[in-house]
């Protein structure tokens, strides 16, 4: 019986010959940074619902303008549109429409156009303006932080610029290159990048005499390397987390800008405009007032969400 | 420690000069100058050589550049002459008239010595030709002018304005041969019961003088004069806009001063405080009404100034933002990922994102309907009622700032070593947050706390403009869209001297509280 056994046993297994190749495989399955960020973000479900929601303004924003343009003086001479409630324009321009959804404004312009265009500009605004004040901080941030001689000049700097009230920077460079959209957002990327410098500066500082950097410098490796392999991945998520406090900070500032009166001119539809026009008489006509607001609110609560959570997942820690 | 200060306050004091190089360069080089006649009435009726002269009016008075004109020189020339009926003076008249003639008018004895007096100054000749219609009349507006120019540069302009910053007033400040006794003598004041230091001869009359409104003790002697404003509050200095009192006169019974002693009162509002010399003669009821030369005067307003609205707002609303925001962040870093925590997550995700335009109207809103608060400031029939609605707003918002903030370093101190050892020994949780992680939580909050309540000064722009409360928080933006020099480069100074200020008090409050750091370090306290 068990000699029985002790063959058949014998049968089941046999000998194969070492290989060399598969032995230096690695089993683990392949680790993937971004891949594993995604993943962990998109395990929330609240973040795939706020890209629904996002997706499709950016659509709208992106495609109803192009559709039906927004031109605001289109009634200039119908007095009889001019600050209509949402009923009361249906029934003026015959019957329920997308165009009057929201009423009329103070010269007889469809709200809901307008705001979309707005919503156009604010987005564009804020995307373009991030990313030129994002880029330039970063690489000077990292340069900043990293040389102790251009340190010195740079604080100088900063403390100065700091300091200059940037309002009046702001509407001095409006004032002399113009109010339209590029040179508003010229106006504030020229100094707009100091700011997120100076924040990257001070990560840079504490990552660079890290352990591993002063290592890594003893060994030779140049200073450009040091920076993108050394420094840079260790601040991805400072990197997202400053991305999603900066793209609403801009929506947000253009809004305030144009309350207090140096915002874009008067040709570009922005929300900021749009806002400043009634509230003057926001009590009086609501639907002229809250639908601005509300857009603005919404884009710059869903980046500043989408943002956050971005970050969250682009902390390693958080990959398990 | 020391030395480092010494050279901190060095080199802040040398950051505010680049800066108000910086902002005189923006302002007066940047912007074109002629943007200020664009609401000007007189510009627009004035033409040809006559709009010319009056913009060189304008431009002295806004600061630009320094101008003299040919027909003062004559004046001052021929009045030392002739007295002051020089005008009817024949070589006055041939001289006046030689700058009519563009062919001839170099050939003049009186210009060439203009010419050469301000050559010298380093002033620029400008002739304006005089223009004349087809029949040989000159046209309205077009009589020749002569004129010196020169172009203020920036450091002349910085130099005037640091020595101008603070003026003392002496017995030498009024100019007038008539008064004849200068002095400074400490006095008892009759409308105080104390005493108080008087002067003659200086602006003021009261230099030092005690009364019963906070801060019960005043001054007239040092004044700051951080800039003329040119075109909203004509002629008048940054500091007395932003200080002078608002609201209705308060009458009291007083006396006049010459009336003292007498029994002849009236009631008023005059603050007999803020006597100031006239050099003009005093009137027949003047001469009743004061013994001397100093008749010119304020009056008691109820309200507060600028400043002190803006102050009072944001300080109240500093102390409840700390009063609230530090508790409650407390409280949800001790119960992460409860119901608390997700709704005040919620809250602070609502101040950081949505613009605060629209936060302070939707709090406006509620306010207004829900609580009846009256909507605009001066429309408050109580007038304490008129501060609740901006005061919140601004405190709402800093709540949601201080919670962020509070919870983020709580949960970073939460996983620190030394809360492990504690938790090992035994403490109880209560002891662990009070006496170990709000501190050093803490530690982290204390240095912008200078810099909160010195930011109080500046206002708040958009909170002030929504319930129409008169602050300080629009002065700049609104020197700025009136073109108003004077102002915003005085509301640049006083915003980057309070900012520097409150880093320094910052960085010593820091140092205070926690012993690890050192400012004086050899690594400079930067790292």
């Amino acid at each position: 019986m068990s000699e029985k056994n002790k063959a058949r046993q014998e049968n089941l297994f046999r000998f194969i010959d070492k290989d060399t190749i598969q032995s230096e495989k690695i089993t683990a399955p392949r680790y993937s940074y971004w891949a594993s960020v995604f993943r962990v973000f998109f395990r929330k479900k609240i973040n795939i619902f706020l890209i629904c929601v996002f997706v499709l303004l950016l659509l709208c924003a992106f495609i109803i303008p192009a559709i039906e343009p927004y031109r605001p003086y289109e009634n200039i001479t119908d007095a009889k549109t001019f600050n209509l409630s949402p009923q009361a324009a249906w029934n003026y321009f015959g019957g329920f429409s997308v165009k009057w959804l929201l009423g009329s404004g103070p010269m007889g312009n469809p709200i809901f156009l307008g705001i979309m265009a707005s919503a156009r500009t604010s987005l564009m605004l804020a995307v373009i303006c991030a990313a030129i004040n994002m880029t330039i901080g970063i690489i000077m941030g990292a340069v900043w932080g990293y040389s102790r001689r251009f340190d010195q000049v740079m604080l100088v700097i900063y403390n100065i610029i700091a300091n200059v009230p940037y309002i009046l920077l702001i509407s001095v460079l409006v004032y002399v290159i113009g109010a339209g959209f590029w040179s508003f957002i010229f106006a504030l990327t020229v100094t707009g990048w100091l700011g997120i410098s100076y924040f990257f500066r001070t990560q840079v500082l504490i990552i660079r005499d890290r352990e591993y950097s002063l290592a890594s410098r003893c060994l030779g490796t140049p200073i450009p390397r040091m920076i993108t392999k050394n420094i840079l991945p260790f601040l991805t998520s400072v990197i997202v987390t400053l991305l999603a406090t900066e793209l609403p900070r801009y929506i947000s500032m253009e809004v305030f800008l144009s309350y207090i009166g140096v915002g874009l001119s008067a040709e570009v539809p922005s929300l900021g405009r749009m806002i400043q026009e009634a509230q003057s008489a926001f009590m009086v006509y609501p639907w002229e007032f809250w639908p601005p607001v509300a857009i603005a609110a919404a884009i710059t609560i869903i980046l500043y969400v989408l943002g956050q959570n971005l970050a969250d997942a682009s902390d390693p820690r958080t990959h398990m | 420690m020391k030395r480092y200060m010494l050279r901190r306050i060095l080199f802040s004091i040398f950051s505010l000069l680049v800066v108000i190089i910086a902002v005189m360069l923006l302002v007066y080089k940047l912007i074109p100058r002629s943007s200020i006649f664009q609401m000007d009435d007189v510009w627009n009726k004035k033409s040809l050589n006559d709009r010319v002269m009056y913009e060189y009016a304008q431009y002295q008075k806004f600061g630009y550049l320094d101008y003299a004109d040919y027909t003062a020189f004559l004046k001052s020339k021929y009045e030392g002459k002739y007295g002051s009926d020089y005008t009817k003076q024949a070589d006055f008249k041939a001289d006046k008239d030689a700058i009519q003639d563009e062919n001839s008018y170099l050939e003049n004895e009186s210009v060439k010595e203009f010419m050469a007096l301000y050559k010298n100054k380093g002033y620029e000749p400008n002739y304006l030709t005089p223009q004349r219609s087809p029949s040989g009349k000159a046209k309205k507006g077009g009589d020749g002018y002569l004129v010196a120019v020169r172009e203020k540069s920036v450091f002349l302009r910085l130099w005037n304005y640091l020595t101008h910053l603070i003026t003392v007033e002496t017995t030498a400040d009024v100019q007038d041969p008539a008064l004849t006794e200068r002095y400074v003598r400490v006095e008892h004041d009759p409308y105080s019961g104390l005493f108080a230091v008087v002067g003659s001869g200086t602006t003021h009359k009261y230099l030092l003088y005690f009364d019963n409104r906070f801060p019960f003790i005043h001054q007239n002697w040092l004044h700051l004069n951080l800039g003329t404003s040119f075109t909203k509050f004509r002629g008048q200095e940054m500091t007395d806009v932003i200080h002078r009192p608002t609201g209705e006169q308060i009458k009291t019974v007083t006396q006049y001063p010459a009336k003292l002693g007498t029994d002849e009162t009236i009631n008023s509002a005059i603050d007999f405080h803020s006597l100031t010399y006239n050099s003009n003669p005093r009137t027949k009821t003047e001469m009743k009404q004061f013994p001397d030369q100093y008749t010119t005067y304020s009056y008691r307003l109820s309200g507060l100034s600028m400043i002190e609205n803006s102050f009072v707002i944001g300080l109240i609303a500093t102390f409840l933002a700390y009063l609230f925001g530090l508790p409650l962040g407390i409280q949800m870093a001790r119960h992460k990922e409860g119901l608390g925590d997700k709704i005040g997550n919620a809250y602070i995700i609502f101040i950081m994102a949505v613009p605060s335009l629209a936060y302070i109207f939707l709090f406006a809103t509620i306010g207004t309907t829900i609580f009846n608060l009256p909507y605009k400031f001066a429309n408050a029939e109580i007038k304490i009622l008129g501060y609740v609605l901006p005061t919140v707003s601004l405190a709402l918002r800093d709540i949601g700032n201080l919670m962020k903030w509070m919870r983020r370093y709580m949960i970073d101190q939460m996983n620190s070593d030394y809360v492990k050892f504690a938790r090992a020994e035994g403490m109880s949780e209560k002891e662990i947050y009070r006496k170990h992680i709000s501190p050093n939580a803490m530690i982290y909050l204390v240095h912008g706390i200078p810099g909160t309540i010195l930011g109080c000064l500046t206002g708040a722009i958009i909170t002030e403009r929504v319930y129409a409360v008169p602050g300080v928080g629009g002065l700049l933006t609104n020197a700025i869209n009136g073109y108003d020099n004077g102002i915003i480069v005085g509301c640049t100074v006083f915003y980057t001297t309070l900012s520097i200020v409150s880093v320094i008090l910052g960085d010593l409050l820091l140092a205070r509280c926690d012993p690890r750091i050192s400012l004086s370090s050899g690594r400079g306290g930067g790292r």
